[in-house]
């Protein structure tokens, strides 16, 4: 295939699966078995509660439109895509355009949404996607111009040499990642074990495994271990006091004696 | 543009490519350094991929680590080629095989472009906005970096010499620059220092309530402190809560962490 071609499949590839997915993402609203997604539905209440529009019906009819528009562009590309690989460029350029003119305005009109609902981080989000989208745009229509040549790796020197240290890295990697996964996997079910770092304080180091379940273990664990003890409250340390990434969390049990 | 004798020297247009080379092999090597390393150590903290996808599975309903070792040894093979095809394009590259080096790193997009799309999907899957578009970013940035390295003409370019007066100029501008940086962040580490474990006393803002304001050096040792200060200071007094001041209630970047703790007669 041509460099070309790679490309122009890859940008196809990547937009179809985007809309593909956030379009079941709206037809799973919820967390399921091999689905988590995101719940859309939650964040437009909110967003219109914020804006005194409690009633859901502002808030379904949104997102029904959202979802309509998602659907449109999802089908846009798919339609491009199936056009590539019949070989029929013309109009899969046509439908490319379509497509990305609809992505294009839906992430306006998310802008448009974030500004009136005061959610920066958002805006900026949004605003990334649709640059995302022109870049796309231009990236496309470039190859096309463009006199790309075909990429021949195998009449290159060290072609071979590149596989072959290619192989024995991702052996290497995969006996490293199975061996640091066996180390600590017990982490998603051990307790953690405190230790007094004020007189009647305990400090307890969680790792990045561990989850609410670890929490409930390791003070059942530890007020079976301290009889003598009283817990008077519990303290969830900021992010501030890790740190940067080493802990995922830290927790100070606050006791005295009973 | 200057093209004359260029032929000879290095141009920008090279060293933009040489650039591009070196950024993604260096990319794609410390990810790779980080899979095999997998959790913290000295000189390295980098990012425990493991509980990411443990946990990422296991919110699907996967809970066995084999999918997400599965799952990670698959990432690792794509980064690991990236990594092998970027390097050799920088190899190729050095050795002025220009073409040979143009074919390595396309081989090394392609593979780059492939993983991230495989990431986005994982993003949409397992609900993380945030990483998605942590990916497209880095999808984008790929896309952009292929079309930048094949505008530029490597036997084109502009002439990067320069005068010796403005070399020396620039360079005076520089060391005086420097100087002063450095010996006004030498003299802010001579000061504050201590900042980073030394406790922190309470301030009484109230009936049993009390203030702690963090410098930000502070951390957990700094908390400890703190906290055992306080005890010694009150000894009639128990601690009922502490209470962090959250992020809306401080000034912006002003203010570190604040919290207060509530008391009562023992």
């Amino acid at each position: 295939m041509k460099e070309k071609n790679i490309i122009r499949l890859a940008v196809l590839v990547f937009w179809t699966c985007f809309w593909g997915l956030s379009v079941m993402d709206k037809i799973i609203p919820d967390v399921y078995y091999l689905w988590v997604g995101k719940d859309f539905y939650a964040l437009f209440i909110k967003f219109f509660a914020s804006l005194g529009l409690k009633n859901p019906i502002f808030a379904t009819i949104a997102l029904a439109g959202i979802s309509a528009l998602e659907v449109l562009n999802f089908v846009f590309y798919l339609v491009s895509l199936v056009l590539f690989a019949k070989g029929e460029e013309g109009l899969m350029e046509k439908w490319f355009f379509r497509a990305i003119f609809s992505s294009m305005t839906l992430f306006a009109l998310f802008s448009i949404g974030d500004q009136v609902f005061g959610d920066r981080f958002q805006l900026l989000e949004h605003g990334l996607f649709w640059i995302v989208l022109i870049a796309s745009w231009v990236v496309f229509k470039h190859v096309a111009n463009d006199e790309v040549q075909t990429a021949r790796i195998n009449g290159t020197k060290g072609a071979s040499a590149a596989i072959i240290v290619g192989v024995i890295l991702t052996i290497c990697a995969s006996f490293s990642i199975r061996n640091f996964s066996s180390h600590t996997f017990d982490n998603v079910d051990t307790a953690v074990n405190g230790v007094e770092v004020i007189d009647g304080v305990y400090k307890f180091d969680f790792p990045f495994l561990a989850d609410k379940l670890v929490w409930e273990k390791t003070i059942n664990t530890f007020k079976t271990e301290h009889p003598e003890l009283k817990v008077n409250y519990i303290y969830t340390g900021p992010g501030e006091l890790n740190s940067k990434k080493k802990t995922h969390m830290l927790l100070y049990v606050f006791t005295e004696e009973l | 543009m200057n093209t004359s004798g260029i032929k000879n020297n290095v141009t920008t247009n090279q060293l933009i490519r040489f650039s591009i080379l070196v950024y993604w092999s260096i990319f794609w090597l410390f990810n790779v350094v980080d899979k095999l390393i997998g959790g913290s150590m000295f000189l390295w903290v980098g990012r425990d991929r493991f509980a990411q996808f443990q946990k990422f599975f296991a919110s699907a309903g996967l809970d066995s680590p084999m999918i997400a070792d599965a799952a990670l040894i698959v990432a690792a093979g794509l980064e690991i080629f990236a990594c092998v095809f970027f390097t050799g394009a920088l190899f190729h590259f050095l050795k002025k095989r220009t073409e040979a080096a143009r074919s390595w790193y396309f081989v090394g997009i392609v593979l780059t472009l492939v993983t991230f799309t495989i990431f986005s999907i994982g993003d949409h899957i397992f609900g993380d906005r945030f990483e998605l578009l942590e990916h497209t970013l880095f999808w984008f940035i790929t896309m952009v970096s292929w079309v930048v390295y094949n505008k530029l003409e490597v036997d084109t370019g502009d002439e990067l010499h320069l005068s010796r007066a403005q070399k020396s100029l620039a360079s005076i501008v520089a060391l005086v620059l420097v100087i002063v940086t450095s010996a006004s962040i030498f003299s802010y580490n001579e000061d504050y220092f201590y900042r980073r474990t030394t406790a922190i006393e309470s301030v009484q803002v109230g009936d049993n309530l009390y203030k702690v304001s963090f410098p930000f050096l502070g951390g957990s040792t700094v908390f400890e402190g703190s906290v055992q200060m306080f005890k010694d200071a009150n000894p009639a007094k128990r601690i009922v809560q502490i209470y962090t001041v959250p992020n809306p209630l401080r000034l912006k970047k002003a203010d570190s962490l604040i919290f207060y703790i509530v008391t009562e007669d023992k």
